[in-house]
């Protein structure tokens, strides 16, 4: 017998009135029990699939079933079996987390019982039950995060969407949400979560599709997805006050290093080199050396298995962080500025 | 779940959070009391005018008072929309499986009961200034009706404001309409002792044939004026319960 799938979107797209194509012939399904990673940057098209799979917004053309039914002719049907967090949460501030709560409870159709059981299980469940008398609006980030999480467990769904449910948390919060979710999915529950951190789609996640511009650009298992990259990563960092001597010397090195018979691939940006090699361990002291006779100064080398960031690498030629190594370039040259104001 | 379980879980909300607290009444009495007092004794004497319909100026400007304080505070419920839009909430009700209409009907159920409590609180105010009503209790009874639907109405286009600009500057802005809508009416003499254009803008105006049905019923009778206010509030609210119904499906779906 074939496993009934929870989710299956078949060629999905999204085109919003401005014109943008958020979401491009997407296709992809869901089985019971799953926990399934979208990852992929700001602008990729992950919250457009959560919204459209959640029957927030429209799709523009595609199918789309979620636990069994058609999105555009039973949505209400569809929304009685998912729970949702978008990213960002939407909390009642003036409302007790408990009163929050048990009224979710009750739109969902539960009874009042069964709501407030629901309610004193899942408050305990996130720890909250000694603070769920105060206002919503009083609490702290970690804290509205966990209550706008147990809100979409309410009526316990057969599938859980989560857009980005750890972003602009601290790591501690982070690592409680993980383990909630991690807990969850033991216990049966088929999760989608979105994420642009490659640590929580690879730590959290058994399937992962990478998202890029509205298109999984590739899909599969964290490991074989590493695997895809084919070797170890050599990351050389070559430091210099110029941003264009650093450019001209990372892509003198990757000249250096292209045509040796183990490096696989390379890939220069800003600050650094990416050198993808066979059997790291035993090449990479060759590689220091072959810079060195040609005068690269090397300020710091590491050598790595391939993370899911070399995967989108791979296959994008970018990294997944581009606004945040953009950033980090600006500090960079605030500090140089502040280095040379020192002589 | 029935859709009236629905919508009643969504109004005990609403009360809950917004509308036990006493002050959300304040500022539309005190706004009440002070043109009572203000407009109220300083225009007594335009009951010696000819044609005046009564010598109480109070009374004549009851209708007024009920009226303007319905629009002063029609901005509520696009408010308490807007809140919830902002703080995510509102995303929040759209994804739970109940009928989103029971949203907006939850919405206007709360509206009607503020401006309910409003129209009894300054009908006792005006009754406690010596206002007696020409139609009795029946009378008293169909100006609570007719402020309370005009509140109703008026709290559709804050809806339908916040709804479609999903910005406070923009919500707040609707305001401006409540001088016009109040002020360029028969609120303080009758339609004939206005001059000439302010009584063409007067005409065009909604508002002074409700003003108008109101006051006959509080200091004339039943008169023919009575039953065009009906007529015109009835469609005044019709055509703005559609057309916010309308852009609350279009903002929802």
């Amino acid at each position: 017998m074939i496993q009934p799938k929870v989710v299956e979107v078949d060629d999905l797209v999204k085109v919003y009135p401005n014109g943008v194509r958020a979401v491009s012939n997407i296709s992809f399904n869901i089985a019971p029990g799953e926990f399934i990673g979208l990852l992929g940057p700001n602008g990729s098209g992950k919250s457009t699939v959560i919204k459209i799979l959640s029957t927030l917004i429209r799709k523009t053309s595609g199918k789309v079933m979620v636990a069994g039914y058609n999105i555009d002719q039973h949505p209400e049907a569809v929304r009685q079996h998912i729970g949702v967090a978008l990213q960002d949460v939407g909390l009642d501030d003036l409302s007790t987390a408990r009163d929050f709560l048990f009224l979710q409870g009750l739109l969902y159709g539960l009874n009042r019982n069964a709501a407030r059981q629901k309610v004193n299980e899942l408050l305990e469940l996130v720890g909250l039950t000694s603070v769920a008398g105060r206002k919503v609006g009083t609490y702290s980030g970690g804290m509205r995060r966990r209550i706008d999480l147990v809100s979409a467990l309410m009526h316990d769904p057969v599938i859980i969407f989560l857009d980005e449910p750890t972003t602009g948390l601290d790591p501690q919060s982070r690592l409680n949400i993980w383990e909630y979710l991690r807990q969850l999915n033991r216990n049966g529950k088929t999760i989608l979560l979105t994420t642009q951190l490659m640590q929580e789609a690879d730590l959290l996640c058994r399937r992962i599709a990478i998202l890029d511009l509205g298109k999984i650009v590739t899909a599969g298992t964290p490991e074989e997805l590493k695997r895809e990259v084919g070797g170890d990563i050599i990351t050389v960092s070559i430091d210099s006050l110029n941003p264009s001597d650093r450019k001209a010397a990372i892509e003198k090195a990757g000249s250096i290093v292209k045509n040796l018979d183990y490096v696989l691939n390379t890939a220069a940006l800003e600050d650094r080199l990416n050198i993808t090699v066979r059997e790291g361990g035993k090449v990479v002291a060759d590689i220091l050396r072959l810079l060195q006779d040609h005068r690269i100064i090397v300020s710091n080398l590491s050598l790595s298995g391939p993370t899911l960031d070399d995967v989108f690498l791979k296959y994008t030629g970018r990294n997944i962080r581009a606004e945040e190594t953009a950033g980090g370039a600006a500090n960079q040259a605030v500090r140089s500025l502040l280095r040379v104001g020192r002589r | 779940m029935s859709l009236l379980k629905q919508i009643y879980y969504l109004i005990v909300r609403d009360l809950n959070v917004r509308f036990k607290r006493p002050a959300t009444f304040i500022p539309a009495l005190f706004i009440s009391g002070f043109f009572f007092l203000a407009f109220g004794y300083a225009f007594q004497s335009f009951t010696r005018l000819p044609g005046f319909p009564t010598t109480n100026y109070i009374a004549f400007l009851t209708p007024f008072i009920l009226l303007q304080s319905m629009v002063f505070s029609s901005g509520d419920a696009g408010f308490s929309i807007l809140t919830d839009i902002l703080s995510g909430y509102f995303d929040k009700l759209l994804l739970t499986p109940i009928n989103r209409f029971s949203i907006l009907f939850a919405s206007l159920f709360t509206a009607s009961l503020r401006a309910l409590i409003q129209a009894l609180l300054i009908i006792s105010l005006a009754v406690g200034l010596g206002v007696s009503f020409s139609t009795g209790i029946p009378g008293i009874l169909a100006v609570i009706w007719f402020a309370t639907t005009f509140g109703v109405a008026w709290s559709c286009i804050g809806i339908a404001v916040a709804l479609l600009t999903r910005n406070a500057e923009a919500t707040q802005s609707y305001f401006v309409l409540f001088f016009p809508a109040v002020f360029l009416t028969t609120g303080f003499v009758p339609l004939e002792l206005l001059p000439g254009w302010f009584q063409t803008l007067a005409r065009i105006n909604p508002v002074t044939y409700v003003m108008n049905a109101a006051r006959d019923i509080v200091v004339q009778g039943w008169t023919g004026t009575v039953l065009t206010g009906l007529i015109v509030l009835a469609a005044f609210t019709v055509v703005l319960m559609g057309v916010t119904t309308w852009i609350f499906r279009r903002s929802t779906a």
